[in-house]
């Protein structure tokens, strides 16, 4: 079984997820097996305004454990990440990270603030 | 990242540009302020039997417009949210949020800035060009509409309009196709990108906007860059 722990920066309390990557996908957004796709197939919300489709960055995850034992990012992902506010060496997108490691141990912090946040004006 | 505003519009019109593509206009209420910049997208709530799915749809209208918010887009088979669009009527509401995306232009570019898509996917490239015309200039601008037939170069008057208003801009449609008679560019659009700005000159000193659906778009952010365009003079959605 893999492990994935996932930490939020706006402090929700950290979650921990227990998985098999060969069962994925378990929903429908996101890579099959990505980060995105165990989050909100165990019922835990990662914001993904575009459908988990890579494009945008609204499910910029840090990786801070186990990050050579997810998917290679691709140049899409990287040239998105680039723009993405608090980008770090491990920052991935959650849509695309796919965790490929049946015994992976993953740790992952979702940070507070994206780029594409807009203060709404509404009256 | 919980105090995301959610929007609700109404349907106030619906525009069949083809028995598979239509445009919704979405009214925000008066009291409602909602800004985006050109080429962002919104995310629709899409209320499914036993989920809520999110999709993002691309903003076709213009922040200048100040009127409905428009989107366009194509009834794709088995594809559970384009089939809840299309089975909206005017009147009904629509919950989003947003705006969100990073594939934007907010202003006149300083180089020669070639803007090519496919299909619906104009969207986005058409508040950039608004934009970017809004400004008398010299900068040369080039849009690329590459589409099946003639009925699905949505906008082409407005783009025809906007090249006979501004001599730097040219409007440069490709039909896969092409009606007898037709005397403008056919075939696929990559053959025309590849045949001007890669084996046509050494000019690397240009900007790309594209937009396309699948793979097409990427092999053509990687033709140009492979050419030598610059990484970040190639700006591109893939949807």
């Amino acid at each position: 079984m893999a492990r994935l722990r996932v930490i939020f920066e706006s402090g929700e309390p950290e979650r921990v997820i227990e998985f098999s990557p060969s069962k994925a996908p378990f929903q429908h957004d996101g890579q099959p097996g990505s980060i995105l796709d165990v989050l909100l197939g165990h019922g835990i919300n990662l914001e993904h305004a575009c459908g988990g489709n890579c494009a945008c960055t609204t499910c910029h995850v840090i990786v801070k454990t186990g990050f050579n034992k997810l998917s290679e990012a691709e140049e899409r992902e990287e040239d998105l990440l680039d723009r993405a506010p608090g980008l770090t060496p491990t920052s991935r997108l959650g849509c695309q990270a796919v965790i490929v490691d049946e015994d992976a141990e993953i740790v992952v912090v979702v940070p507070r603030y994206t780029i594409n946040q807009q203060v709404a004006e509404s009256r | 990242m919980n105090q995301r505003v959610t929007y609700t519009a109404t349907i106030e019109t619906i525009v069949e540009h083809s028995e598979d593509t239509r445009s919704l206009f979405l009214q925000l209420s008066a009291e409602t302020r909602f800004s985006f910049t050109p080429g962002q997208f919104i995310s629709i709530a899409i209320p499914l039997p036993n989920e809520t799915r999110v999709r993002p749809y691309t903003l076709a209208s213009s922040p200048e417009d100040g009127g409905p918010l428009e989107i366009v887009f194509n009834l794709v088979a088995g594809g559970a949210a384009s089939e809840y669009l299309f089975r909206r009527r005017v009147g009904d509401r629509l919950s989003f949020t947003g705006p969100f995306g990073l594939f934007t232009l907010d202003r006149t570019p300083e180089i020669e800035t070639i803007f090519a898509a496919e299909g619906t996917a104009i969207a986005p490239i058409r508040p950039m060009l608004r934009r970017a015309l809004a400004n008398a200039g010299s900068t040369p601008m080039r849009l690329f509409h590459a589409a099946r037939t003639r009925r699905e170069l949505l906008y082409a008057a407005e783009f025809e309009a906007a090249a006979s208003r501004c001599p730097n801009f040219s409007f440069e449609p490709i039909l896969a196709q092409p009606p007898a008679g037709w005397t403008g560019r056919s075939g696929d659009l990559r053959e025309h990108i590849e045949s001007i700005f890669v084996n046509g000159d050494d000019n690397r000193g240009r900007a790309f906007y594209l937009c396309g659906v699948g793979q097409g778009v990427i092999d053509l952010r990687d033709l140009l860059r492979k050419a030598g365009y610059p990484r970040r003079a190639v700006q591109y959605e893939r949807w």
